[in-house]
């Protein structure tokens, strides 16, 4: 383990190009299919917790079904759609990155909708209740109800921020861990394990948890600002 | 209040840790620039090369150096040669896709591929790739195929819809670092973009028949000749075959200095492979159908009857190690079980050079 510190060090030290291009791929990777998947998962989670409508029960049975989907199964999925012989082929999409953000998306969005429906369930009562005593309209509820949840929004996107830049199975399926292109800090790390060079998959493991650590911080601080 | 100590307590832990790599860095540094110095020193007189660095780490740097005890016990039998062939993705080839229906429009960039393979048959570049690793190791690591195509044409540059070449190959041929040495000159010269994808031979041409791929750099005869027989091949410009087979070297049967199965001592790589089955002696097998899997395969004592099928060697498991791994993980794995591998000399090679890991 000594030896894998040093070894983060001093590649982050070299400003090794090709970690460089692996760590911008990452942050692109991961910043926006965190980023869609809490565009789409936040309404999605908002309908489900605070809004009755037939069919919600099944709704919310196949979202917590979604979440179990591993990965790899994803990536397959994906793989098979876009290959040189799927159906989707003249998309062109196959190892680049837009469609390792599409897999994630696929991936982490069902997750924010339960954890934004959860929260919305437990509040959307005494929300309503409020709203009617004071006599807003629906739009006004809707942005209370809104306000109110600014602090699982923020949860919300750290947990699919967190999911997107651990995730390897899709990830290596879809984006083919071509150097210089669509390669990861995971698949990197995947690879160098293959090669039986632990120390440098320990070293990329190191900056990748401090590169997290860095966000959690940043957004907890934020989260901390918006929440007062 | 209490966020508040646990964001102090976060921001210590990062300061703590980058202040103590800090303070390990200098002393880091400089270990390696030192043996990063005996390596180039040592480069030009070939021979002891990686003995010499061998020892050196040890020396130098206790704290996690590894002595490398798998020694090469069998090579340069005709039974383990490796022979490295390249074919052509036939855009016409009878692709079908995941439910076997037939797909008829598949993208396939023939004239990237065109370039690359002409260019890889160039002379200047099989002189390149039989000199690669000289250098580096002490020894060279490809040869060339004796009668092998060559090509003295031109290489046209690179066009916006010739750009990307998609090369799908074997982790062998991209953990030597052979490609990694030749397509950047390739590329600066044409312009192109090669996108290497590496996986075990089986699923490097499987990914080729998915249209995935433009050509494909592989080393399992059986598998390529069944590749090109069932059409997904193309024969390119001035040459007869589809199948294009330029670059060889050996298999090599590795095992413990102290060789306890007495491989060294066999008359043939077979009979060493009878000896290691017959003393149950730990073995160690890719298992990811790669071309090294399906060459080991074809070693064993046929009334062992070991296939790639898992049922075939589940008898076995008191000593056969089916690893489903890369070369370098299944050579880490070999190292630390004391057991016998094959594996391509090329590989190997890398990975005594750097102490039983594989950049």
């Amino acid at each position: 383990m000594g030896s894998a510190v040093e070894q983060a060090v001093q590649l982050i030290a070299s400003g090794d190009r090709e970690l460089l291009n692996i760590l911008s791929v990452t942050a692109r990777m991961s910043l926006s299919s965190s980023l869609i998947a809490l565009l789409l998962g936040v309404p999605l989670g908002l309908l489900l917790g605070a809004c009755r409508f037939p069919g919600r029960g099944l709704l919310l049975v196949l979202n917590r079904t979604l979440m179990g989907v591993p990965p790899v199964v994803c990536g397959l999925i994906f793989y098979i759609l876009f290959s040189g012989v799927g159906p989707l082929r003249h998309f062109h999409l196959l190892f680049t990155v837009e469609i390792m953000i599409l897999a994630q998306v696929v991936l982490i969005t069902p997750l924010l909708t339960s954890h934004m429906e959860t929260y919305v369930a437990q509040i959307a009562g005494p929300v309503r209740e409020t709203a009617k005593g004071l006599g807003l309209s629906r739009w006004k509820t809707f942005l209370l109800l809104l306000n109110e949840s600014r602090y699982p929004i923020f949860s919300g996107y750290l947990l699919g921020f967190s999911r997107a830049i651990a995730e390897v199975g899709a990830v290596s399926m879809v984006g083919g861990a071509i150097a210089w292109k669509t390669n990861v800090m995971t698949t990197a790390i995947m690879q160098y394990t293959n090669r039986g060079n632990f120390s440098l998959g320990i070293a990329l493991g190191l900056i990748l948890l401090v590169l997290s650590l860095g966000m959690n911080l940043l957004l907890s601080l934020l989260q901390r600002k918006v929440a007062s | 209040m209490k966020k508040l100590l646990a964001l102090v307590l976060a921001l210590s832990t990062v300061l703590g840790l980058l202040a103590g790599c800090g303070a390990k860095e200098n002393t880091a540094g400089t270990t390696t620039e030192d043996t990063a110095n005996t390596e180039t020193t040592d480069a030009p007189e070939t021979t002891d090369n990686t003995a010499e660095t061998g020892t050196e780490e040890t020396t130098d740097d206790n704290s996690g150096a590894v002595v490398v005890d798998l020694t090469i016990l069998k090579e340069a039998d005709d039974s383990m040669l490796n022979t490295y062939s390249m074919i052509a993705v036939n855009p016409e080839a009878p692709f079908t896709d995941a439910d076997g229906n037939a797909v008829s429009d598949v993208t396939i960039n023939t004239a990237g591929a065109d370039a690359l393979m002409h260019w890889l048959l160039l002379p200047e570049t099989m002189e390149l790739a039989t000199n690669y690793g000289m250098e580096e190791y002490g020894n060279t690591l490809f040869y060339a195929v004796d009668g092998a195509p060559t090509y003295e044409g031109e290489i046209p540059a690179a066009t916006d819809e010739t750009k990307t070449i998609r090369l799908s190959t074997t982790t062998s041929v991209n953990d030597s670092g052979l490609l990694a040495y030749l397509l950047p000159q390739f590329e600066e010269a044409y312009g192109y973009t090669v996108e290497v994808q590496s996986a075990g031979t089986g699923k490097a041409i499987e990914a080729a028949k998915f249209g995935n791929a433009d050509l494909i750099l592989v080393h399992s005869k059986s598998q390529e000749e069944e590749f090109v027989n069932a059409g997904f091949a193309r024969v390119i410009d001035g040459m007869e075959t589809e199948r294009l087979s330029f670059l060889y070297n050996y298999f090599v049967l590795c095992g413990p200095s102290a060789d306890p199965a007495g491989v060294k001592d066999a008359a043939t790589v077979l009979d060493a492979f009878a000896a290691i089955a017959e003393g149950k002696y730990p073995f160690i097998s890719r298992g990811d159908g790669s071309g090294t899997h399906t060459k080991e395969l074809s070693l064993w004592p046929a009334e062992l009857g070991i296939t790639e099928d898992p049922e075939s060697f589940a008898d076995y498991t008191d000593w056969y190690t089916s690893a489903n791994a890369g070369m370098g993980a299944c050579l880490v794995m070999a190292e630390e079980m004391g057991g016998y591998i094959l594996t391509d000399k090329a590989t190997f090679l890398t990975f005594v050079a750097n102490n039983g890991v594989m950049e």
